[in-house]
């Protein structure tokens, strides 16, 4: 499969204040690829120096085969994107947003929005100034998705949407992907994750910490020990003999205790809270 | 660039009618009022032309006010000017901040369009508002002699408004550059751009020494009593305001170009 997104060495700073260092990572063309990491991981950071938002101080970021830099509304012309913060102009309506999108991309999208908004269930007569931050969502995934992009790139798309929403939302985006489309896809929320995502990559402090299957990052030696004894309870990641571990437990009182496979979110707290990189 | 120039426009367009009507009619009221003054204004006007520093500050020992064109260029010539040159400083002033200042530069610009030909497509629904104020104003103007039953002064008017509309977009690609370098909204100094170069004409004509600088203010060659006196320009104030408006609008394409966008 493609490379649909080769980022090689991405490094970005703004002044001295810390961006991101020597990222590099590859999107094969179909996945879904999760780009995981708490608020100042440099996410974002990421995804806007992709999208030609930021100028970046070292590296090559190439998107659908096209040079970031040099091609960047070339590459604009194919991508779907969803920003954090799903701001428009506050006079405009809905439909007038939607039209000015599909309009810059010279494209008549009217079919694939009506039915993006009739899944969405979103009122396309309302201005902006009247909408939730739900509904602004909904507003960008329309925009988003109407011209049918090779790739869809997320930024924490799920915040403000309705569990019906959320699910009505990652539908739409397996039955893209099944069509062909890529979609990167970040967020804190892990449980997204790994139920969506192929892949996914891990961010700590502007740095890319781990990048696997998603499988292969609860696929762990490590053992999620979840202990009452002695009338205390503890819970740790436990990476070593499994005997000694029971030899250790076996010399406590024990009330309760759970031995179980770690959860994506144990092992980003893992590699979160690690002092050293993993890989 | 169409598309985006055509979204601004869509977007401007109460402020341009609020404020094209607002001094458009106020020109209007002033030119009504020139009957009913016209009287007293004879007596007025003597007095008023031998003000000294005042009178040159205002244009009243150039012209007298006693005439149609007199009073035109004293009253109406300082509301339009005051007027329109606040209203190029704030469209153009918030035209390129606004989108990082509002959070909408990454739903803009993830749009597959330029940022250069984003600028041009906002550069010119300012140019485009420019015109479309000064036409709207001229309209009030010419109601406001045919009401009064006098011959329009054809050639005075056009060439004041066209001076204006210079002077516009002088201020405009000042502001625009000010709104490049910006993330945030910056209408205030716009605002404050416009009343400076007022300030600078009025106390440059008012002062003898500062009188050979006057050029460098684009107030200069928008004077209405001048253009209404039939007095010549220097060349060298349109020559300085070509060179403003070439660098502002260069230095704008090149800031807003290179610099990283808020999100």
């Amino acid at each position: 499969m493609a490379d649909v997104i080769r980022i090689e060495n991405l490094t970005k700073s703004y002044g001295k204040k810390r961006g991101v260092t020597d990222i590099s990572l590859t999107v094969k063309e179909g996945e879904i690829f999760g780009f995981i990491g708490p608020n100042g991981a440099g996410k974002s950071t990421t995804i806007r120096s992709m999208l030609g938002f930021l100028n970046f101080d070292k590296g090559a970021i190439t998107i659908l085969g096209k040079d970031s830099v040099k091609e960047h509304v070339g590459i604009l012309k194919e991508v779907g994107y969803m920003p954090s913060e799903a701001l428009f102009y506050p006079t405009m309506k809905v439909s007038e947003v939607i039209k000015f999108a599909a309009d810059a991309r010279g494209l008549d999208c009217r079919e694939e929005a009506e039915m993006l908004c009739e899944r969405l269930q979103l009122d396309t007569g309302k201005r902006i100034k009247e909408l939730s931050l739900g509904n602004r969502k909904k507003v960008s995934i329309v925009c988003a998705m109407q011209h049918k992009p090779k790739l869809f790139v997320f930024d924490e798309p799920s915040s403000g949407l309705d569990p019906l929403m959320q699910s009505t939302f990652f539908e739409l985006i397996k039955e893209y992907v099944k069509k062909g489309a890529t979609c990167f896809l970040s967020t804190h929320v892990l449980s997204e994750v790994s139920r969506y995502c192929d892949r996914a990559a891990i961010m700590r402090e502007g740095r890319l910490i781990k990048v696997d299957m998603v499988d292969n990052l609860t696929e762990s030696t490590a053992k999620s020990v979840k202990v009452t004894a002695d009338g205390m309870h503890e819970e740790y990641m436990y990476n070593g003999d499994i005997n000694e571990l029971v030899k250790k437990l076996s010399e406590r009182k024990l009330q309760n205790l759970y031995i179980e496979e770690p959860s994506l979110e144990d092992m980003f707290m893992h590699f979160y809270e690690g002092k050293e990189e993993v890989r | 660039m169409i598309t985006v120039c055509r979204h601004e426009l869509k977007l401007g367009f109460k402020t341009l009618l609020i404020w094209s009507l607002s001094v458009g009619i106020m020109g209007l009221l002033c030119i009504l009022m020139y009957t009913s003054m016209e009287g007293e204004m004879a007596d007025m006007a003597e007095s008023f032309s031998k003000l000294g520093a005042f009178s040159d500050a205002f244009g009243m020992s150039t012209l007298s006010i006693a005439t149609l064109g007199g009073f035109f260029a004293t009253e109406v010539g300082t509301v339009h000017g005051l007027g329109s040159a606040m209203f190029a400083a704030i469209t153009a002033a918030v035209i390129l901040s606004k989108e990082e200042d509002g959070h909408t530069g990454e739903f803009l610009y993830s749009l597959p369009i330029s940022r250069g030909s984003a600028v041009t497509g906002k550069a010119l629904s300012v140019l485009i508002n420019l015109v479309a104020f000064t036409v709207i104003c001229g309209v009030f103007y010419v109601i406001g002699f045919v009401a009064l039953g006098e011959d329009v002064l054809w050639k005075e008017l056009l060439l004041f408004l066209v001076r204006m509309l210079l002077m516009n977009v002088e201020i405009a690609a000042l502001a625009l550059l000010l709104s490049a370098c910006s993330q945030r909204n910056r209408m205030g100094m716009g605002l404050g751009l416009a009343l400076i170069f007022y300030a600078y004409d009025v106390i440059g004509r008012a002062v003898p020494d500062m009188k050979d600088y006057l050029f460098v203010g684009p107030l200069s060659y928008a004077n209405a009593s001048e253009i209404f006196a039939g007095k010549e320009t220097p060349v060298v104030a349109f020559a300085v305001a070509a060179a403003v408006i070439a660098v502002a609008v260069a230095a704008s394409y090149r800031v807003y170009l290179k610099k990283d966008l808020a999100s």
